[in-house]
């Protein structure tokens, strides 16, 4: 017992004298730069942590072919943490302490970034692009925010731009909203609220859990309300589903989605029940012409990316990619995390990203505020508005 | 008044249907711990399994031959069916000899081992992204007095029906499933008695893979997309087979639609109507649950255990 | 001469517990750079030991499952985020209030489990998870709904406790503490009372142990170490939703000490050590040897490794890790003479 203590003790001691300092910029080397990304690699949001990554690290393999950011090329550590606020802590926890990272960038989830806000303001570490559209990102209020630059139009925005959209193509709109009944409809229904207040309008609010698979009753709902629009706040599955029950009980309303549900599979899925879907989008559409769709299209022709994976999502990875890439090069040429936020910080109606123009300042991390509508005419999504606000 | 009755009813059938699917998957839940008192946690996992064995012989079958559409999903039910049999013996081998003799907690823990592994072999040979499935009948639907009946809905509530008869008659009137019930009464008594044990928890496992794959074939057109996280409903099924009264195979079907219809009611038409209901009406069906259990601490339909001392 | 009530306690031991946990954080700082996130994953493990320790006591002593202990430890994180940060109360203060009032749902939930028992009971704890879920989100007011909530680093009598190095020492002297305090407890009266009715209620009730009396409390005691544990959980990480707290993290406690061995308290020390450290160290470990061995694409390798892992553990060591390490223990008394047929 005592020998064990004194070689435990003696372990330690020389460990202690191997002590040294840290590097002055963590994750930047010569010819280097490491960036850390946490996804959902196999909990409820998988499909996203395949494919976003995926598209990011189309456009860095494009950098980096072209000499990198100042002569730095830059690699992607992709963590996993299933969509899980304390996994995700853990998850950001290893990618700044163990593989000392330069910034964060794409971490998914409103709950999961909102849980490692203590760590970005205790290691003074930026997150770019969180892959999250809720307005309490850009909210400068909140501990952190000073680090943490969103590229998206907040849910809660969307969802009063939608309610704004409804109430101009048809007067006499009754609208109602079905939601996911989590952070994700927390941040919807703060913009249905405020639209609400704006317009002394009533809207029916209907929930549904994660992961439900029938909406009888939410449809049923609607329909007793009279609702002429409905707003729905899911993913892929729920448009598909409530799309489908709608038409079964021969109800017709507009529907609209936030912009979770502007995947193509909800046109392949929904068929004749998802025509003239309109959802919001944060960006051109990929197979548009505008200038960074084409380079996407160029750049996915040649690295054979499959065409299962081409889409919006995979889209956002790409052009989320393009936003920390400027953001390196506004840094200089002797990045540190604080120059990165400077130089994140000088984005001013910035549109060379392909998605909405972004804009940040000190005192506003808003970045954007616009966002267009897509609808689905003859199981083809096209852009039926410009940047709304 | 008409109106809420129709819609009542309305909710009510999409209910049943809903509960017809927690039954069938309940009832899985139920054979194996009649048989050998394990909750089997990758119940659900089957479930998953059983549908992405089924889609992928659909798209094989309709990528290379050319057969009419209704042989198409006859050929993808049987074999899925063909499937589950293997794996529900191959489970057998691997999770319930080898932890026979040690305790029931030990087999439970290698179910969930077991649905963990799954779900990531699963998306592992089949990619992450989500599938698109098949539907056999379309989105046919036909009109009965102001209530939407999809005939999916009705396949599936007629399937949850047939197979849960079937067992009862199985469990009571065949000499197999009397065999079982002796098992799980007392397997070495069991044993002296000439039942083979080992052929009979190996038959077990093969119901239950057998249970769900059909549940999974009836479940992916009804849910539009497949995914590996599909398995997780197996947790909403768990409570359908506790409030039957676990062991009891009617019970599976008591529960199931006793919760279904809770659920579509309780987000629909009561939601509406009153307005305190939606801040509650997820959890309604544990509140019910728990109700239940408090009057009838083994079920609805389950029988008192009697414990010698 | 009266034996004393501990006397067969080896209590050696303890000393050697609070050692090991005070030295290795400092060899952990001498060994590697990144040593903020070694003590992170280790106060995530004082955490949660201080959570399975309690559970053990409910399901592997007293042998009621609770399948919706995350909830208890959200009660407490809750609790103690209201009261600190709403109501002003200090941290010490609601360090011992929280955990009660946790423990006072663990109370309500007795209630049930003198009627309901096995995956009944299970499925009713499970039930009540989710029931509390909704409570939280329900009470916007306070708790923000499921946005979550910001939680203020804990202040001990002035001194503000904040970063991974002051947080392992709080959490480890709660941690040693409730194991020490546990180990009383199975060793006293009410730990052969839990044990009795384990083994059989009916046995237990004849011999004068008052059933409703004890079950309750082990519903009260485990509730409040898991409000304890969420307390702990709120003020150093800061940061608490009801995504923290979902239903699956209650079944990974069950794991945790079933792995260790149920009904044994370093049993379920054990096991929260090896299911944290496996899945947050080990495993990804083995994924990156994986990866340079054989090219395979897929971000489900790890949870895939971490299935296989502990199904393996489970066939050959059905028993848990405490059991494995008593076998171990006898085999090295017995050495060199070994008769197998104890190791079967």
């Amino acid at each position: 017992m005592k020998r064990l203590m004194t070689i435990i003790i003696s372990i330690t001691m020389f460990s202690l004298i191997g002590c040294g300092g840290a590097a002055e910029s963590p994750g930047v080397t010569e010819n280097e730069i490491l960036i850390g990304n946490v996804q959902d690699l196999s909990g409820p949001m998988k499909e996203l942590g395949k494919i976003l990554p995926a598209g990011s690290n189309l456009y860095f393999d494009y950098i980096n072919d072209n000499g990198g950011v100042h002569g730095r090329k830059i690699r992607m550590l992709v963590e996993d943490a299933q969509y899980n606020p304390q996994k995700t802590v853990v998850a950001v926890k290893k990618l700044i302490e163990k593989e000392q990272v330069f910034c964060l960038y794409n971490v998914i989830g409103t709950s999961p970034v909102e849980a490692v806000r203590p760590l970005l303001a205790e290691s003074e570490i930026p997150l770019i692009a969180p892959a999250t559209q809720s307005g309490t990102m850009s909210d400068m209020s909140r501990p952190a925010a000073e680090y943490i630059f969103p590229t998206d139009t907040g849910y809660d925005i969307q969802a009063s731009i939608l309610i704004d959209y409804a109430k101009e193509i048809d007067e006499n709109a009754v609208i109602g909203v079905i939601y996911q009944d989590d952070d994700y409809g927390e941040n919807v229904l703060k913009g249905v609220e405020e639209s609400e207040a704006e317009m002394g309008i009533t809207v029916q609010k209907e929930s549904f859990q994660r992961g439900a698979t029938d909406f009888a009753g939410q449809v049923m709902n609607m329909m007793k309300g009279g609702c002429t629009h409905v707003i729905i706040a899911g993913i892929v599955k729920e448009p598909i589903i409530i799309m489908k029950t709608a038409e079964a009980m021969g109800y017709a309303p507009q529907f609209m989605g936030i912009s979770p549900t502007m995947d193509h599979r909800v046109s392949l899925a929904a068929g004749t029940a998802g025509e003239g879907f309109i959802s919001a989008n944060f960006a051109p559409l990929w197979n548009s012409d505008d200038n960074v769709p084409k380079l996407y299209r160029e750049l996915c022709e040649k690295a054979d990316v499959p065409e299962a994976m081409m889409g919006m999502y995979h889209y956002y990875g790409f052009s989320t990619a393009i936003v920390l890439v400027e953001g390196l090069r506004r840094a200089g040429k002797k990045p540190t995390r604080k120059k990165l936020i400077r130089g994140m910080e000088t984005f001013n109606n910035w549109d060379g990203a392909g998605i909405q123009p972004l804009t940040y300042n000190r005192n506003d991390h808003g970045g954007a505020e616009a966002v267009t509508l897509i609808q689905i005419k003859d199981g083809i999504q096209l852009p039926i508005t410009d940047w709304i606000k | 008044m008409n109106s809420l009755i129709t819609d009542l009813a309305q909710e009510i059938f999409s209910g049943i249907a809903l509960g017809s699917i927690y039954a069938l998957i309940a009832l899985g839940f139920i054979l194996i711990f009649k048989a050998t008192e394990v909750v089997n946690f990758a119940q659900g996992e089957l479930m998953m399994v059983g549908a992405y064995v089924n889609f992928f012989i659909i798209q094989g079958i309709m990528g290379d031959l050319h057969v009419p559409t209704g042989w198409m999903f006859l050929m993808g039910l049987v074999g899925s069916i063909l499937f589950a049999i293997v794996f529900g013996w191959f489970l057998d081998l691997v999770i319930n000899r080898p932890l026979r003799d040690e305790s029931v907690f030990s087999i439970i823990m290698a179910t969930i081992s077991m649905a963990i592994m799954l779900r990531a072999l699963v998306s592992m040979i089949a990619g992450s992204e989500s599938l698109v499935p098949q539907s056999p009948f379309g989105g046919a639907y036909f009109n009965l007095g102001g209530v939407i009946i999809s005939v999916l809905d009705l396949t599936i509530i007629i399937g949850a029906i047939v197979l849960v008869s079937a067992f009862y008659y199985f469990f009571n009137k065949t000499r197999w499933g009397i065999a079982m019930q002796a098992t799980s009464e007392d397997p070495i008594a069991a044993q002296l008695m000439g039942v083979p044990v080992k052929r009979v928890y190996a038959l077990v496992w093969i119901f239950a893979a057998i249970v769900a794959a059909i549940s999974g074939v009836l479940l992916s057109p009804r849910a539009s997309l497949i995914d590996t996280n599909m398995g997780f409903l197996g947790l909403k099924a768990f409570p359908a087979a506790v409030l039957g009264g676990f062991g009891s195979i009617p019970g599976a079907i008591v529960g199931g639609i006793i919760l279904g219809v809770i659920e579509t009611v309780s987000m629909g038409t009561l939601s509406f109507h009153f307005h305190w209901v939606k801040e509650i009406n997820d959890i309604i069906v544990w509140i019910v649950l728990i109700a239940v259990l408090m009057i009838r601490p083994t079920g609805i339909l389950g029988t008192e255990e009697i414990k010698k001392v | 001469m009266i034996k004393g009530r501990y006397d067969d306690e080896n209590l050696k031991w303890i000393p050697l517990l609070i050692g090991l946990v005070l030295l290795i954080p400092f060899a952990l700082k001498g060994m590697t750079f990144s040593y903020k996130y070694y003590i992170y994953i280790l106060n995530t493990i004082g955490i949660y030991i201080i959570l399975t320790v309690g559970l053990d006591l409910l399901s592997g002593y007293a042998g009621l499952i609770s399948l919706g202990h995350a909830a208890f430890m959200a009660i407490g994180a809750y609790t103690s985020a209201i009261l600190v940060d709403q109501a002003g109360l200090p941290f010490m203060f609601s360090l011992i209030l929280s955990p009660l009032i946790a423990g006072c749902f663990g109370f309500i939930i007795g209630f049930p489990a003198l009627r309901v028992s096995g995956m009944y009971l299970g499925l009713t704890t499970m039930g009540f998870g989710f029931i509390i879920r909704r409570l939280i989100i329900a009470l916007r007011e306070w708790t923000q709904g499921s946005a979550g909530l910001v939680v203020s680093p804990p202040n001990i009598f002035g001194f503000t406790i904040k970063g991974d190095w002051a947080n392992y020492f709080l959490v480890w002297t709660l941690a040693v503490l409730v194991i020490i305090g546990a180990r009383r407890i199975v060793k006293s009266k009410i730990g052969r009372a839990f044990m009795a009715i384990r083994d059989s209620e009916q046995a237990a009730e004849a011999s004068g142990i008052n059933l409703a009396k004890y079950k309750m409390f082990s519903f009260f005691i485990s509730g409040s170490l898991a409000g304890l544990s969420g307390v702990l959980m709120a003020h150093t990480n800061h940061f608490i939703s009801t995504d923290h707290f979902d239903s699956m993290l209650s079944i990974y406690f069950i794991i945790m000490v079933l792995v260790g061995g149920a009904g044994t308290v370093y049993g379920a020390v054990l096991g929260t050590l090896f299911i944290v450290l496996l899945d947050n160290l080990f495993v990804p470990e083995l994924e990156t040897l994986l990866h340079t061995m054989f090219s395979i694409e897929s971000g489900e390798m790890e949870s895939f490794i971490f299935g296989l892992v502990m199904f393996l553990f489970i066939i050959f060591q059905p028993t848990g890790l405490y059991g494995m390490w008593l076998k171990m223990r006898i085999y090295w008394k017995l050495f060199p003479f070994n008769p197998k047929q104890r190791f079967t």
